[in-house]
């Protein structure tokens, strides 16, 4: 195998790098091999919350002895383990912040479209309009949409600033996970007082005691999962619709030589909903014409991609790691980006070619790109005029253009309403076919696959593996992100998956039901989707009174942004294990590792487990799985037996 | 009555099950599965939101949570 492919298992990826080499633009791969991680920083044993420092504490090479342990101090006399416990919490606080402002965003255009104050918005979902409604305790009745929708909103906005009491939609969660938060103190009051509080915690000074923190640390997150993420999800879903299966194409392939290609990558919906709308404008398609394209081609990258893919079915170009190599191809007209994941290097790499890369969003400018804000209340405006520069810009196109031939087919828009219509039908919609099925073995547990990609290890290849191994053993996998389109680009989110590559008991299912064996769920604010799906699992019956006694687990193995330690501690808190791969950011502190890795599960119930081979990492998962089978009682499949007459009356004299 | 495939398979303990066959269409799909079409208005939304979603919005539901006291 070569230096290059050693990079990607994607044969689009692998074209791509090799094309930016020929061309002379550097890339995240090329600097992956120049820039090695700070050991001390990459282990979470440097601290700089204060500047008498920064201190470096790193874990010594050979076990401590008990006066190397009084040495690992900083100046302030912080310990290894409050160093550790305050860079994990930190990342827990700038994720949750990152998601929630996110939400914010989008709890802002809500009740604006509900005051009719951006007609270019409405309200698409009266249906999810009423569930958050009732989940928000608003009148129904005979109320006008406008009213309630308003109602929802204003509560909604007020989630972030709420100072007592409880976040809104902690109750959906199972009764005993509840009484769980509620006994340790951990659920959160409002979102923003608990970032600003773990980030007045994590201070030099202040909370120097590493497991209160790392509890601390899930009442963050906790306002994340259950709090800005799920409010983004909810009120999106109101505004654009709850997903349902469409057919999607992902990979490189999905860009166009002849069409003006527009990709849009980032996180937030609401400008590429606008652009999906005005793509037939006469207007644009005119100004298509003019420049002698064929069409306009929108797609989509990372957490964008899979707005509009889940509610559109339009393309999706590629993850994380792909956003540099979609300007590679030199055929990118426009990269319009707004907010998380969107590399600084993109500027660079579009001088490379003709690209004119757009920022879009108020809070998130780069240096050498072209800013066009959106702006909700002129949003086709801003959304045409987007659209015409990158027609503008066709004609600029240089002649070294190649476009890899790589595009597989998807089923997406698994919400968890969706997954319940699907299971039982219209009148009798329903998880207790999935429940059944793992009770009777022919499903072995249900794995959540989520996150990013990672440069410090092979792209693609240890979620894909891991998603492989986890579906041959009969445990159905739920997605999200970066790691859904890793999916959807190898082929596992088409219903024909099932009987390639599922084991024989997850196949049956999928193929009687017309499942794929991996669902994507959505973006990544969409975890909150899987949060929902869980609980429905356990609300079904059958399988114990809490998230954490269900044979199921998650994993992010080629997680890189703060975001996915948010998620990931906030999956914890919610009683589920979940394992990280590539790196760990508390190897320097064995004490803090084993807290998260072991004795969490005491208090939470939920653990985190670290393991960069994806083989190892599906097989802790099974195991973990399998323990929990066995808890429930259902370690052996059991047929139904089915009583007769003769057979009760035996049972009866006995 | 449409008649169903049948199928045997292996359950990953190693017993053989007989299953129900596929049951959807060959093909892929054109246009989106828009389910949530087919509820008409208010009344068939709530009405289904009661039933379809008896987990959050159905006093009489309990499931496996064996209790009706809101923890
Ligand atoms: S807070 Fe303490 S450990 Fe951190 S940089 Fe300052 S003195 Fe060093």
């Amino acid at each position: 195998m070569s230096d290059i492919e050693k990079k990607s298992i994607d044969p689009a990826t692998i074209e791509m790098i090799e094309k930016a080499h020929i061309d002379g633009c550097e890339t995240i791969f090329d600097r992956a091999d120049v820039m090695k991680p700070c050991p001390i920083g990459a282990e979470g044993s440097c601290c700089k919350h204060c500047y008498m420092g920064p201190c470096r504490v790193p874990a010594p090479k050979k076990k401590e002895g008990a006066l190397e342990k009084i040495r690992r101090i900083g100046l302030c006399g912080a310990t290894a383990e409050t160093i550790s416990a305050r860079n994990f919490a930190r990342m827990v606080a700038a994720g949750t912040a990152a998601h929630c402002d996110h939400a914010r965003g989008v709890a802002k255009v809500f009740l604006a479209t509900a005051k009719g104050e951006v007609p270019e918005f409405q309200i698409k979902d009266e249906q999810k309009l009423y569930q958050v409604a009732m989940d928000f305790g608003i009148e129904i009745g005979d109320r006008p949409i406008r009213e309630i929708a308003i109602d929802i909103g204003e509560r909604a906005l007020a989630e972030f600033g709420r100072q007592e009491g409880e976040l809104i939609f902690l109750k959906r969660a199972p009764l005993k996970r509840q009484e769980i938060w509620r006994n340790l103190g951990v659920a959160p009051r409002g979102i923003d007082r608990e970032v600003v509080e773990l980030l007045h915690r994590t201070c030099m000074g202040v909370d120097q005691d590493y497991q209160d923190l790392l509890i601390s640390a899930a009442r963050c997150a906790l306002a994340d999962g259950w709090g800005g993420s799920m409010i983004s999800t909810e009120l999106q879903d109101i505004l654009f619709g709850n997903p349902v299966p469409i057919l999607g194409q992902v990979n490189l392939g999905v860009l166009k030589k002849d069409e003006v290609n527009v990709v849009v990558h980032g996180h937030e919906p609401l400008l590429p909903e606008i652009m999906v709308g005005v793509l037939n404008d006469p207007d644009i398609q005119q100004a298509v014409q003019s420049v002698g394209a064929k069409g306009i081609n929108l797609a989509g990258m990372c957490c964008s991609a899979n707005e509009i893919l889940m509610r559109h079915g339009i393309p999706v170009a590629g993850n994380f790691l792909q956003q540099e190599l979609a300007i590679v191809t030199g055929v990118v007209d426009a990269m319009v980006v707004d907010i998380q994941c969107e590399m600084q290097s993109l500027a660079q790499v579009a001088k490379c070619y003709h690209t004119k890369l757009i920022t879009t969003s108020p809070k998130a400018k780069i240096e050498g790109a072209i800013h066009i804000e959106f702006e909700e209340r002129e949003a086709q405006k801003v959304a045409k005029k987007i659209l015409m520069e990158a027609i503008e810009n066709f004609s600029n196109r240089k002649t070294n253009v190649e476009i890899p031939s790589h595009v597989a087919d998807m089923v997406v828009g698994f919400s968890h309403e969706t997954i319940n219509y699907l299971l039982g039908g219209f009148f009798r919609a329903s998880y207790r076919p999935l429940n059944d099925n793992i009770i009777n073995g022919r499903i072995r547990g249900i794995a959540g696959v989520v996150g990013c990609n990672n440069a410090r290890t092979t792209h693609d290849d240890p979620n894909l593996t891991l998603i492989k191994e986890l579906i041959k053993n009969d445990v159905i996998v739920l997605t999200t992100g970066c790691a859904a389109i890793t999916s959807g680009k190898a082929g596992l989110l088409t219903p024909e998956a099932a009987k390639l590559y599922a084991g024989d008991g997850l196949a049956s299912v999928c193929e009687a039901v017309g499942l794929p064996p991996v669902l994507h769920m959505g973006a990544c604010v969409d975890n909150s989707r899987i949060l929902m799906a869980a609980t429905a699992v356990v609300k079904d019956g059958g399988l114990g009174d809490d998230i954490s006694d269900l044979p199921a687990a998650g994993a992010a193995l080629e997680w890189m942004h703060e975001k996915a330690i948010a998620i990931g501690h906030y999956f914890v808190a919610s009683g589920v294990f979940t394992v990280f791969g590539t790196v760990w950011p508390t190897t320097g502190s064995e004490p803090v590792s084993r807290f998260l890795f072991e004795e969490l599960e005491n208090s939470l119930k939920g653990k985190w487990g670290f393991e960069p081979d994806p083989r190892k990492a599906a097989k802790l998962m099974i195991e973990h799985i399998d323990k929990k089978r066995k808890a429930l009682g259902i370690d052996r499949a059991r047929e139904r037996v089915l009583f007769d007459m003769a057979k009760r009356r035996e049972l009866d004299a006995a | 009555m449409a008649e169903y495939k049948r199928d045997e398979k292996v359950a990953f303990n190693g017993k053989k099950v007989e299953i129900l066959g596929s049951t959807f269409e060959e093909g892929k799909p054109e246009t989106p599965m828009n389910w949530r079409k087919k509820l008409r208005n208010r009344e068939e939304i709530l009405a289904y939101l009661k039933t379809g979603e008896r987990y959050w919005f159905s006093d009489e539901w309990v499931g496996s949570e064996k209790r009706k006291t809101k923890a």
